[in-house]
């Protein structure tokens, strides 16, 4: 089952304090939604385990994120692969830092995913849905992240 | 002498089944019942991916895993020699476990050893593959162009499999092209699932001398011994199989699949039996689909409605591995059964396989070998005739019947029909239906706007596999076998090479031999399905049981008549010559004061036998003549909600004509429970992959299988035209149902439609189709 998102997401901090949070493998995963677990190997690659639940679909996914930052564009790229309870999920997305100019930033994102298994077949119905939710879900952990940090203008 | 009555006969008496009240008490024995001390639980790791390279399996967490006691992958096996397993068909392999990649989705990985299923299913979960995906072709259209060639282990690099055809192409053709009248229609027979409501497994277990005792749902467990024995090389009397109650099979159990390979080498490599169950999600999507043929059907015909000529193209999607369990010599199965009741002059069928990233298959559920996929194909066909030709659809049958002064007939395509009385079964179901009147109201319904169908299925099935000279499995002949021993007491045991999965053998054999020996079958015992005592037989599939282990048993009972009459001569004093077989005893020619019962004769020959071998008993291994040929005629009458597109089936009427019937009672249930699967696959069932190659039907929830509350109430009715050849006269009927009643139900939900200019819908026939085709109508009229 494929799935494509894309949106601008404003965050109330400045590009270059976005930039190094979605540049930060241990940051960036910490903020997938219900995250387990975080282990991060080098600058670009770093492992999660997150909680998962599509329907009546429920397990831990196990994934490997790969960063591809280009610091030149402020655009970062990743690639995210794994699965669990036989589900597997390939997914590719990316984001433009850009400055909004009022201080904050505009997070410009696109992302694309297959999904394969029990997490596609049972949970397809509402998997659509349920990425929105993560989606909108991910970006309340990156604000509530930076906020913890004192990153955040009001 | 005897003072006994005459015993009533045994043939066409409604016998309560003997099996039954250890069925429905919860008595039955199935392999998930049988535990045993040390016994392992097995879990297999599948893959998500259709389609993936295996760039590495990391096992070490899944043995951290409490309980855990050992993983094997692909490689393993492959450095055991025991990386492929030959498909029954013959011509292909599949792997037990994947090596080096994975070709559809749920396919085997690794297997998981441990000491609990909870703990197995656990280690499977911890088992870490890193998959690289590869480009999937979902379908055979696709498959076709080769351009991703996915059995690259295979000589012939091609996602083609194999070209079968029958008939004469050239001759078809050209009346074809001189027929005045033609019609042509791609007709797709969906991928579906027999889904046994007992999914499959086994125990594997080495016993202390070393010999592999494997408890398995197999209908078929002597072909499974020496498809193991090949397999393994362990040598075929070490190996002792055992198939106990089996709660359903319809095609699905005959298949050898990776789960029981890998319990045989997990109980040899670990010294601990072995338990495999699947889930119901693994026998979804792993175990043997049924049909996904794409038919296109070419009838040619004159103005008022004689057929001329039959071409079928059929492009086959097999999935992964070649695994229809079809014999040697019939890649597409019996699918040359494909002009049906109908006299065709001259008739081309060819079918094209092809490997695709789906689970492997192509079983006969409940059918003969692709028998169901040619009857859907050419009654479906017929009413696009008839609608072209605008002709009645049950008159353009009679119209086009093989008459029952053509039997046995020659058909175009190379079988030879043994009897059938096709009119007469369709008169009766006309008659017994109200016909005339259902027209009548079908007329005021559509002058008032309402959607009613009726239709017609005319089948004609072949089944039987089959004479030796043309039919084998794995180059096994498609013989089968009976052994009879009748006791002192006249009591006895029947063996047979078959395997009962609710067909209700252990009463319908007992009564085959109370028949032919004039015993009480009540007190004659049936076994089946253990290796060690049974007779080799290939099973019991494609409606084969009664015409072949049924012929078996009847012969292996007409030899303990002749050696019980060589006994009953001795104790009437007469000559051999003298005495005859009369009434269900045997008697002096002339004489019949002067008589002896079978029962006074088993005494006799363990007590009184003279110069006589002791005993009564005797074998016999039954190789068919011919192929049997049941027939039917079923009538569906549909109602359509407009506004919703939901089908009601109001009435649905089955006249069978399957020779003579050994036992009515279980004649009608299984024509009940195939109509109920007939019901399901024409409105409900179908086994879906999205074009990523995702099953979307995993589960009961997105496979449904109906209830009684969906269930319609079935009527039936029989005629009765004995196969010549067969030594009972019975043609076997378990399948009929399945095979002849989903084109009734497509056939009547079209007639409803058809006012509207709906020519064909393919199956399931689900509301949303049907509502759409309404409002695709209704759009284009206004």
């Amino acid at each position: 089952m494929n799935l494509q998102h894309s949106g601008e997401e404003r965050i109330p901090a400045s590009p270059d304090v976005v930039w190094a949070f979605v540049s930060d493998p241990g940051k960036i995963a910490r903020a997938m939604p219900d995250v387990i677990d975080v282990t991060v190997h080098d600058p670009t690659h770093v492992d999660a385990v997150v909680q998962v639940a599509v329907g009546p679909v429920r397990g831990k996914f196990r994934l490997k994120v790969e960063l591809l930052p280009d610091p030149s564009r402020r655009r970062i790229d990743l690639k995210i692969s794994g699965g669990g309870f036989g589900s597997a999920v390939d997914m590719t997305a990316g984001a433009d830092v850009v400055d909004a100019g009022d201080g904050g930033t505009l997070l410009k994102w696109s992302g694309q995913a297959v999904a394969r298994g029990p997490v596609a077949a049972v949970g397809g119905r509402v998997l659509d849905a349920q990425a929105q939710k993560l989606i909108a879900q991910a970006f309340g952990n990156v604000r509530q992240q930076l906020s913890l940090a004192g990153d955040v203008h009001g | 002498m005897s003072t006994e009555q005459k015993p009533a006969g045994c043939l066409g008496v409604a016998m309560k089944r003997k099996e039954d009240p250890r069925f429905i008490q919860g008595k039955g024995r199935y392999v998930d019942d049988i535990s045993l001390p040390g016994m392992l639980y097995l879990s297999l790791v599948r893959s998500p991916y259709p389609h993936a390279e295996i760039k590495a399996i990391d096992i070490g967490d899944a043995m951290k895993v409490p309980g855990v006691v050992a993983v094997i992958t692909g490689k393993d096996l492959e450095a055991a020699g025991l990386g492929w397993l030959p498909t029954f068909h013959g011509y292909d392999k599949q792997m037990v476990l994947a090596i080096g990649k994975v070709l559809f989705q749920y396919q085997e990985v690794a297997a998981v050893f441990a000491e609990t299923r909870a703990a197995a299913a656990d280690g499977a979960e911890a088992v870490q593959v890193e998959y690289a995906p590869l480009p999937v072709v979902a379908d055979p259209f696709t498959a076709k162009r080769d351009e991703t060639i996915l059995r690259p282990d295979r000589d012939k690099k091609t996602n083609h499999i194999y070209h079968w055809e029958v008939g004469d192409k050239d001759k078809t053709a050209r009346a074809l092209a001189n027929s005045p009248k033609k019609i042509k229609e791609r007709i797709w027979f969906q991928r579906c699932h027999p889904a046994p409501l007992e999914p499959c497994g086994c125990v594997a277990q080495f016993d202390t001398m070393g010999r592999l005792q494997f408890y398995v749902t197999s209908q078929a467990p002597h072909v499974y011994r020496t498809a193991l024995a090949l397999v393994t090389g362990i040598p075929e009397d070490k190996i002792h199989v055992v198939s106990p109650d089996i709660g359903g099979g319809f095609g699905n159990k005959v298949p050898v699949y990776p789960g029981y390979v890998c319990a045989i080498v997990g109980a040899l490599k670990i010294g601990r039996p072995v338990k495999w169950i699947e889930t119901r999600t693994e026998n979804l999507t792993s175990t043997g689909f049924a049909r996904d043929y794409h038919m296109d059907v070419e009838i040619g015909a004159t103005p008022d409605g004689r057929v001329t000529a039959l071409h079928v193209a059929t492009t086959a999607d097999h999935g992964a591995f070649d695994a229809a369990a079809d014999p040697t010599k019939y890649p597409a199965g019996m699918f040359g059964i494909v002009t049906g009741s109908y006299d065709f002059p001259t008739a081309h069928a060819e079918v094209d396989a092809y490997f695709t990233n789906k689970a492997p298959g192509g079983i006969a559920y409940r059918c003969s070998f692709r028998v169901t996929e040619a009857s859907y194909a050419i009654e479906r066909a017929m009413d696009i005739l008839a609608d072209e030709l605008a002709i009645d659809p049950a008159e353009l049958r009679r119209r086009n019947f093989v008459r029952k002064e053509q039997f046995p007939y020659p058909s175009s395509l190379g079988f030879t029909y043994d009897s059938g009385d096709y009119q007469k079964t369709l008169d009766v179901a006309m008659e017994k239906i109200g016909y005339r009147e259902l027209l009548k109201e079908q007329a005021e319904k559509r002058a008032r706007g309402e959607l009613m169908g009726i239709g017609f299925s005319t089948f004609t099935e072949v089944v039987g596999a089959g004479p030796s000279k043309v039919f084998d499995i794995l180059g096994i002949k498609m013989f089968d076998s009976a052994e009879i021993r009748i006791h002192p007491t006249g009591a006895g045991i029947v063996r047979a090479g078959t395997k009962s999965q609710g067909q209700g053998h252990e009463t319908t054999w007992a009564q085959i031999v109370g028949e032919e020996l004039g015993l009480d079958p009540q007190n004659i015992m049936v076994e089946e399905g253990d290796t060690d005592t049974a007779p080799y037989g290939l099973g019991t599939y494609a409606s084969r049981s009664t015409p072949v282990a049924g012929g078996a048993i009847a012969m292996a009972a007409r030899r303990v008549r002749e050696k019980a009459r060589k006994v009953a001569a001795h104790m009437l004093e007469a000559g051999e010559a003298d005495v005859e077989w009369k009434d269900y005893k045997f008697q002096v020619k002339g004489v019949p004061a002067r008589s002896v019962t079978m029962k006074e004769v088993a005494f006799a020959a363990y007590t009184n036998m003279a110069q006589i071998e002791p005993g009564l008993e005797a074998s016999y291994y039954y190789d068919p003549p011919n192929m049997t040929f049941p027939s039917g005629a079923y009538v569906a009458v549909v109602d359509i909600d407009r506004e919703t597109g939901e089908v009601k089936v109001r009435r649905f009427l089955a006249v069978d004509d399957c020779g003579i019937i050994i036992n009515p009672l279980i004649v009608e249930g299984q024509i009940h429970g195939g109509l109920t699967e007939g019901f399901a696959i024409a409105f409900m069932q179908e086994i879906q992959y999205d074009k990523e190659g995702n099953n979307l039907n995993t589960n009961f929830t997105d496979y449904l299988i109906p209830t009684s509350l969906e269930t319609p109430a079935w009527e039936t009715e029989k005629t009765v035209t004995p196969s010549p050849h067969h030594p009972i006269g019975a043609k076997g009927v378990g399948e009929s149902p399945n095979v002849g009643s989903p084109a009734a139900f497509v056939n009547a939900v079209i007639d409803a439609l058809s006012p509207l200019g709906v020519r064909h819908i393919d199956m399931p026939i689900t509301r949303d189709k049907v509502w759409r085709a309404i409002h695709q109508a209704e759009a284009m009229t206004t």
